[in-house]
């Protein structure tokens, strides 16, 4: 009895950490590595091995490399490092920009490669056969297998578990874990907002290898055996299972996850009366964690415990009618004044420089698409404090041209200058830290993020909002966080939108999560600000009241270059106007100048 | 592994590299019309359909229950043909579809293909009984054909593959089912404004790669010798990476993968370890999928 609970102890410890450390990389982070299972494989081989004495004093029954004989926790220790290190090849396959699935099945098949090559290859970890015969952590000291040992074993493992749940509930709560759920999101718009996607990743591959790795080095001190078939690639499965059952997102819901799919499938085995053929019970057992998985997805796919809404904003709500000014009908519009706009806040010293002198320009810029000019040769210069329009009949290559400015296309021929600087080659997130910030054409709020959080996720330079800032935890990055989430009051204030702030911003109507969007690009204090679209579906009167919000930015030096379809908004805000049609510039000028010139008229201003 | 293999080498001259080359045009056939099948699912629904192996073993277990109450396998093979396409009508239309018009991102779409492996491989294995089956067949008098010493039975898997391919590249190329297959791979929405019923040409095309898959299935026992329901794991490796090195979508591609994926794990395994034979093709998918995931054949973007 008592061995029976120490297992249930152990396993569910074991299995809870590696589920944590999933949950953080899938869950969270929204990084998809089918290869999880390798960590823990890693971690439980190397536990081994450091453990095992030298391979001559097995008497050449099994063979291995190390065999160091270091005592505990060396061995736990090493399990979590090798298992970190591990990630680090991993992350050229997640941090390119593949097609997700694409990348999955890399990983998954990686994973199924490195099983076949360890079966297969005897004298590094004792081929199909595996490790056997693993000491226990102070089996010099205390005898394993008294119940003693093996209690204590367990309570390990579950403060183990504990400790690692702390751990990452700190990291998930900080303004870096804000960062991860919006990468995880909407990866392209965290990129354009200054996030370093690959670091984020390989932060999360790596910190998810170590976890794993810790969970097989715990595991294998019990069980005292390893092989490959205890990691075959439907354990990554049920892993999977386990992190969307409890609730993707929720690191309690990992837990729970753990308790349910692994633990309880297992437990349940045992008293299930052997019925039928040989073999039908475990086959049964994973058809119905592929059942789960499935049923799961389709009913139920936030999980049992539902990813947590992070309530931020600290004003009270406005009492009455909620008020939704991007959909309402007209009449219920709140009247929005034209407030002087948020201050900007000079990052760069060019902030001050003198209006109308050139701060972006692209020289013969084209992207080519399967042969498609797209983009084909586009020359422009954007003054500073000016309000730039772009308009163009559909196709004409106003978004890539925006696109390549923010570095979100690289261009296939061409330069772009910033502020003097050739920025052609810079990723967009570097652009975006240097204050040259894109909004996009299609919805692009992060969806799981508050309104608040999406807001205060932009600001550039958050002391949390790094892996090590996490760490250190809320009294180091406390004091910051709060001034951006008065800030970002401030900003949902000016818009209208205070009522809505601890609101899923997916939840939002069409209009108001393009309000968001501009929020958000403001609080990521842009130098210049390139807008797609941003008035599409939102109310014409509020649309001239954005107008005057952005023109007033503009008089205090930001620099604004907006693509619109929408002719009477050119014409009361935009000046110059840039006109571009079929992948070329056709025209630059103030729209009644446009207005003047036929083939202008012709491409694109009929009526 | 193979029945007749190692008598072979010892009756005739030929050199290694000649008989490895005769086994991976054999394991090309195979993997020929599974790949072909594969590659046209993901061009008409953009499915990376990962349970293709599940229905494959399920297909081929069904020829076996027809191969062992006395019918020959090769006629037995329609009855995997005819599951294979049932299964993956069931997978589309039951499964896919409905998550993709829900949205569900192509990752979930993934765990979901994974669930529905397990389901069917295990559904197979809850009924068939985890031991190795072997199907009843003749592998036929031995026969020189072009320098290389293949069996009669052999020759038949290599002859049903090229007609399959025929009948896929007739298909395809020359009637209007394959005009508004291509129509709906390049663009469904436009496919669908231009007036073709896209939701039929996507059933119609799972029944056919089911059908496919399902053959593919028969062969796969066949060539195997023995097999359980869990064999065709690593097999659908050799599927992706005969998909990927192609470009997915790419039925031609599919076709030169196969080729290339067959002959080179049978010629690494005679030069290298036999054990290490799939590795190439682990090797070739990681590579494709790092640096050209649009493949040799494919342009798209």
């Amino acid at each position: 009895m008592i061995y029976y609970l120490t297992t249930i102890l152990v396993y569910g410890g074991v299995d809870a950490i590696a589920c944590l450390g999933l949950s953080q990389q899938f869950g969270v982070a929204g990084v998809t590595n089918f290869g999880f299972i390798i960590f823990q494989a890693a971690g439980a081989y190397t536990a081994g091995v450091l453990s095992l004495p030298n391979q001559s004093a097995n008497g050449g029954f099994q063979s291995y490399v190390g065999g160091l004989g270091l005592p505990w926790p060396i061995p736990w220790i090493g399990a979590a490092i090798v298992g970190g290190l591990l990630a680090l090849p991993f992350a050229s396959l997640v941090g390119k920009r593949l097609r997700g699935d694409f990348a999955a099945i890399g990983l998954l098949v990686t994973a199924v490669m490195f099983n076949l090559l360890v079966t297969n290859y005897r004298p590094f970890l004792n081929g199909a056969a595996g490790l056997s015969l693993v000491p226990s952590p102070l089996g010099g000291v205390v005898d394993p297998l008294s119940g003693g040992y093996q209690f204590g074993y367990g309570i390990v493992a579950i403060v183990l578990a504990a400790l690692v749940y702390l751990f990452l509930r700190r990291v998930t709560n900080s303004p870096y874990g804000r960062t991860l759920r919006a990468m995880r999101d909407n990866d392209v718009v965290a990129d354009s907002l200054g996030k370093n996607l690959r670091s984020l990743r390989t932060s999360m591959l790596v910190l998810g290898g170590a976890i794993a790795g810790l969970s097989g080095g715990v595991l294998v001190g019990f069980i005292n055996l390893w092989d490959p078939q205890a990691w075959g690639y439907a354990e990554t499965i049920v892993l999977f299972a386990a992190v969307i059952i409890g609730g993707l997102g929720n690191h309690s819901g990992a837990v729970l996850g753990a308790i349910l799919v692994p633990l309880g499938f297992e437990e349940a085995s045992r008293y299930i009366p052997s019925i039928g053929p040989a073999g039908l019970i475990p086959a049964l057992q994973w058809v119905a964690i592929g059942l789960l998985i499935v049923l799961f997805l389709w009913f139920r796919p936030q999980g049992i415990l539902p990813e947590r809404r992070r309530k931020l904003a600290t004003a009270g709500v406005p009492a009455g009618p909620v008020v939704l000014p991007g959909a309402g009908a007209a009449d219920e519009l709140p009247d929005v004044p034209t407030l002087p706009p948020p201050p900007v806040v000079a990052r760069h010293p060019g902030a001050s420089a003198a209006r109308g002198e050139i701060v972006l320009e692209a020289h013969d810029l084209a992207r080519i698409f399967e042969g498609v000019r797209a983009v084909d040769g586009v020359t422009i210069a954007i003054q500073r404090g000016r309000l730039t329009g772009l308009i163009g009949p559909n196709g004409a290559g106003k978004s890539t041209t925006l696109a390549m400015l923010a570095g979100t296309l690289l261009p296939s021929e061409g330069r772009i200058l910033y502020a003097g600087e050739d920025i052609t080659g810079l990723p967009a997130y570097l652009r975006a830290r240097k204050g040259l910030v894109r909004t996009f054409q299609l919805a692009s709020e992060f969806k799981k993020l508050t309104v608040i959080e999406n807001l205060v996720s932009a600001v550039p330079g958050q002391q949390g909002d790094s892996f090590r800032g996490a760490v250190l935890g809320k009294r180091y990055w406390g004091a910051q966080e709060r001034q951006n989430v008065e800030r970002a009051e401030h900003m949902l204030e000016r818009f209208g939108l205070s009522a809505h702030a601890d609101r899923y911003a997916g939840d939002l109507s069409g209009g108001q999560r393009r309000l968001v969007e501009l929020m958000r690009s403001l609080m990521a204090e842009p130098q210049v600000l390139l807008l797609d679209e941003p008035m599409a579906g939102v109310h014409p009167r509020l649309a001239r009241q954005i107008g005057h919000q952005l023109l007033a930015l503009c008089a205090e030096g930001m620099t604004i270059v907006m693509v619109e379809h929408e002719l009477s908004i050119m014409d009361e805000f935009c000046d110059p106007v840039i006109v571009m049609a079929e992948g070329r510039v056709l025209a630059e000028g103030t729209m009644a100048e446009l207005r003047g010139r036929s083939e202008v008229v012709e491409a694109y201003l009929v009526g | 592994m193979r029945p007749g293999g190692t008598g072979r080498k010892a009756t005739s001259s030929l050199s290694i590299f000649e008989s490895s080359v005769a086994f991976g045009l054999i394991t090309s056939a195979v993997l020929a019309i599974a790949s072909v099948g594969f590659t046209l699912q993901f061009a008409v629904t953009n499915v990376l359909n990962l349970a293709y192996g599940a229905v494959m073993i399920a297909a081929a277990f069904a020829a076996y229950a027809v191969n062992q109450a006395g019918v020959t396998i090769w006629v037995a093979a329609l009855a995997a043909a005819a599951v294979g396409s049932v299964l993956s009508l069931f997978l589309n239309r039951v499964i896919y579809t409905p998550f993709q018009r829900r949205k569900t991102s192509p990752i979930a779409l993934v765990i979901v293909a994974l669930g529905m492996t397990l389901i069917l491989e295990f559904g197979t294995q809850a009924i068939a009984g985890p031991t190795n089956v072997s199907y009843t067949m003749a592998q036929g008098p031995m026969l020189q054909v072009g320098g290389f010493a293949l069996s009669a039975a052999e020759i038949a898997m290599i002859g049903l593959s090229l007609v399959i391919m025929a009948f896929v590249h007739v298909l395809i190329r020359y009637t209007r089912l394959g005009k508004a297959m291509r129509a709906t791979a390049a663009n469904r929405d436009l496919a669908r404004n231009c007036g073709i019923r896209t939701d039929r040409v996507v059933t119609v095309t799972w029944i056919i790669t089911g059908a496919l898959c399902g053959i593919a299935g028969a062969v796969f026992g066949m060539n195997a010798g023995t097999f359980g329901a869990t064999s065709t794991d690593v097999f659908l490796v050799l599927i992706l990476a005969a998909v990927f090195l192609g470009g997915p979508g790419e039925p031609y591609g599919a076709m030169l993968g196969a080729l290339v994926i067959g002959v080179a794990t049978e010629v690494s395994a005679a030069f290298i370890v036999p054990d290490y034979k799939d590795v190439i093709a682990f090797v070739i998918l990681l590579t494709m999928l790092a640096v050209r995931p649009t493949g040799l054949l494919g342009a798209r973007t």
